[in-house]
């Protein structure tokens, strides 16, 4: 087990549609997925829409229960004793669902009514954090007034309030700002190097090449790859590299010419005026050959450069292109 | 493999085993009960008065029962009668003349003795019941077979009547509640221990009710505060007091809605609270379920240590107190109006208008919990609500005439109501709706025992389905709820 704090072991989900009480259609959300965060870490839950992401952490944190498969928490199946192990969880839904008359104060003591805390320590731990979050000043006003931001960042002081071991974030960039998203970032950081392990979800790559350190990507309900974001680089560059190329009379029978070829990719095409712009993903061993064939063809080259590879590269070549649905 | 499977099945059950071993010992002694009634006493008195033979011969009449003089036989039955209008005295028969529902001749040795009606079957009691039993109430009686003559005239002849009847003394008399509360004893024991264990099975019950009373806590405050309650609240307040008001005035006065007494005032009035309070309780809980699930706040509380069944019960008790605490004080209030115009009902009668009233508004607010929860949107929830509050309220006799009309009652014929048979299915029916069944509980609180019988329902029936109500919807409620909320 080592240091793992959140263990995913072949869990299975299905929706059910119902009419009248009877199950009429089943759709698979997850299957079999297994996943580990350790703990410490900052995990990216990545996936198209449609992927089982949410469902995954609906599943973490009680909102669903799986149908098969075990969730473990420090080794303990979370639904065997939830109401200790909910305690170490934390969770900011994407869609944050507060009640509009309470302010914030009030907000806090009715979900630190679900833990074990005290008046004591709600007052001063909720203090603490809306000071951190920025909501000090706006702690008596009703959450009907709030912008979308400050609900967020309420409902992440909710989320932190009875310090949780690992916190669980769906989607917690969206509808944010970029000053609101900077911010939250820097807060999970922050929360990160006190020891605070993270599993969030997000659609917004960069941000999580950006912050996470440990990366999983689910696919039809399927974890498809878990690794660091270091490793996941190391290995596709190990099996394909992205270069890009300025030529001069590149044109569609090029195009074809190259991608007839297994392991060569045109996966973008900007017309720079003067010349044209190609970025190839492909196999090391195949550069000579796109060379040649590109020469051949009377494509003039006048510069070769290769380039990084991004998460998201890693994310379309394993999600196949992403299935938007 | 059946046996193992079987196994599986009651291991799965671990924290309800004792409460299901309870349950089925229970069933047991209720069986033993049942049996008991049926073995030491006769169940069906009008049998043995059916059993009679009538024989005119010359100027004789003989009555005989099939039964030797002598023997004696227990009976047990209803009854249908106040026995204080069945003393004999100079006032209430004629000396000489022949009774034939009562199958002798009233003389002067008459006089004192009461005559009761247990179930349709006439006994002799020798001695004044008037103020010791009343109707309706479920008895036991020892009675002997007894011969004597007596004589009468019929149209102008002297007839000779050999009479064999039925005697009973006082002392033979009882409650057949005397007997019923050793087993009811017994079974509300058992029932206590093994909800007790039960419940210590229950991991961090005393947390889930923490939270249970949290949320209820919650609910609470900010229903009272909900527009609609408001609304609602002042509406049946009003309501209540006026129509308490009304009917202690109506104690006084001599029209066809005259109230003859405190206690049959405040029956009416339990009727009319469970009209307004009953929309009241629909109507706060209407939405409950699926609001939260629209405005995601339902996510933020099922992420939390909470079971689902703790959520369900802590809306129900919060919701449960929205109207509870506003319909208590208009009870009280209406009472209190009820008893300075007219009769003040007894303390039973005023506790079971009370208490009954909360377990009544908790039954309708689980009710509208398990339609809120099957609801597919909020158009459905609203329908379900008036749906709901229309047929308990209002089209419920509606529904009994449809009833009895397809089980070959004459609905069309003149006092059809009057009819025992439409009578016993109105009665049982009413067990199907938490209106009557919380109407009849306090009625049977104006009596002093539960061996009462409401043409065709045992006192303890209505018990139990004021007590099944609102366990039977609260379980179905987080059945529901656990059945949506799995996805």
């Amino acid at each position: 087990m080592g240091n793992s704090l959140l263990e995913l072991d072949e869990v299975q989900k299905d929706y059910r549609i119902r009419s009248f009480g009877r199950v009429i259609r089943t759709t698979k959300a997850l299957d079999k997925l297994s996943l580990k965060v350790e703990k410490g870490q900052i995990f990216g839950f990545l996936g198209p829409n449609g992927a089982g992401k949410t469902t995954t952490i609906k599943c973490i944190t009680g909102i669903l229960q799986s149908d098969a498969g075990s969730i473990k928490i420090e080794g303990e199946n979370i639904e065997e004793n939830s109401f200790v192990n909910k305690n170490k969880i934390g969770f900011l839904p994407e869609q944050i669902g507060l009640y509009g008359n309470l302010n914030c104060f009030e907000t806090l003591a009715f979900y630190a009514g679900f833990y074990d805390l005290n008046e004591n320590d709600i007052e001063k731990r909720g203090s603490n954090l809306l000071k951190i979050l920025g909501l000090k000043k706006d702690s008596k006003r009703p959450v009907r007034e709030f912008s979308l931001g400050m609900k967020k960042r309420l409902a992440l002081a909710i989320a932190l309030l009875h310090e949780p071991q690992i916190l669980v974030l769906d989607e917690p960039t969206s509808g944010l700002d970029p000053r609101g998203v900077k911010a939250l970032r820097s807060v999970l950081r922050e929360l990160n190097q006190e020891g605070l392990t993270i599993l969030l979800s997000s659609h917004v790559l960069s941000e999580v090449q950006e912050i996470c350190t440990h990366v999983g990507i689910i696919n039809n309900g399927k974890l498809i790859r878990q690794e660091s974001i270091q490793k996941i680089r190391e290995k596709v560059q190990k099996t394909a590299i992205k270069l890009s190329l300025r030529v001069k009379n590149f044109d569609k029978d090029n195009r074809e010419d190259l991608t007839q070829k297994k392991g060569v990719n045109v996966i973008e095409e900007n017309d720079l005026g003067k010349h044209q712009q190609i970025i190839l993903r492909l196999k090391e061993k195949l550069i000579p050959w796109v060379t040649n064939n590109l020469v051949s063809n009377d494509v003039q080259i006048f510069s070769i450069e290769p380039q990084d590879t991004s998460l998201e590269d890693v994310f379309m070549m394993e999600t196949g292109g992403g299935n938007e649905d | 493999m059946k046996i193992s499977r079987r196994l599986n099945q009651w291991n799965n059950l671990k924290t309800w085993q004792p409460l299901i071993i309870a349950i089925s010992l229970i069933m047991i002694i209720a069986i033993l009960h049942k049996a008991h009634w049926e073995l030491n006493t006769e169940t069906n008195p009008i049998d043995t008065w059916k059993g009679k033979k009538v024989t005119n011969d010359n100027n004789e009449t003989n009555i005989n029962f099939p039964e030797n003089i002598g023997d004696s036989i227990t009976f047990k039955g209803i009854l249908m009668t106040s026995p204080k209008f069945e003393v004999y005295s100079n006032d209430s028969i004629v000396l000489g003349e022949y009774s034939k529902d009562e199958a002798l001749v009233y003389d002067e040795n008459l006089y004192g003795k009461t005559i009761i009606n247990l179930s349709g079957m006439r006994i002799l009691v020798n001695g004044d019941l008037s103020g010791e039993f009343f109707e309706s109430e479920i008895i036991t009686v020892k009675a002997y077979v007894i011969e004597n003559t007596s004589y009468y005239t019929e149209n102008g002849q002297n007839i000779t009547l050999n009479r064999e009847g039925w005697e009973a003394i006082p002392e033979d008399i009882h409650l057949a509640s005397d007997t019923d509360y050793y087993f009811f004893g017994t079974e509300l024991i058992i029932l206590a221990i093994g909800s007790y264990y039960s419940l210590n099975r229950i991991p961090n019950l005393k947390n889930q009710l923490g939270f249970a009373k949290h949320l209820a806590l919650f609910e609470f405050k900010r229903g009272l505060k909900a527009p609609r309650m408001i609304v609602l609240g002042s509406f049946f307040t009003i309501f209540i007091v006026g129509i308490g008001w009304l009917l202690g005035d109506l104690q006084n006065s001599t029209s066809v809605f005259a109230v003859t007494s405190g206690n049959d005032g405040l029956l009416r009035l339990s009727y009319f609270s469970f009209f307004v309070v009953s929309l009241a309780a629909i109507a706060v809980s209407v939405d409950t379920i699926h609001k939260e699930r629209q405005s995601n706040t339902l996510n933020m509380l099922l992420a939390r240590p909470i079971n689902r069944e703790t959520i369900v019960l802590g809306k129900a008790l919060g919701l449960t107190m929205v109207v509870g605490v506003p319909a208590f004080i208009a009870q009280v209030l209406g009472l209190y109006f009820m008893t300075i115009a007219g009769e003040m009902p007894t303390i039973g009668c005023m506790l079971a208008f009370l208490i009954f009233g909360q377990i009544m508004i908790f039954t309708m607010v689980t009710f509208q919990l398990c339609l809120a929860i099957s609801a597919k949107n909020g158009a459905d929830v609203v329908i379900y609500g008036l749906g709901a509050w229309l047929l308990f309220s209002v089209v419920w006799t509606l529904l009994v005439y449809a009833v009895s009309f397809v089980i070959g009652i004459d609905v069309s014929a003149q006092n059809f109501e009057n009819d025992p048979e439409y009578q016993a299915i109105a009665s049982r029916l009413a067990l199907l709706n938490p209106g009557f069944v919380y109407q009849m509980a306090v009625g049977l609180f104006a009596h002093r025992t539960i061996s009462i019988d409401f043409e065709g329902v045992p006192g303890w029936l209505l018990l139990l389905s004021l007590v099944l109500w609102p366990l039977t919807c609260l379980r179905i409620a987080t059945w529901l709820f656990k059945r949506e909320m799995r996805g």
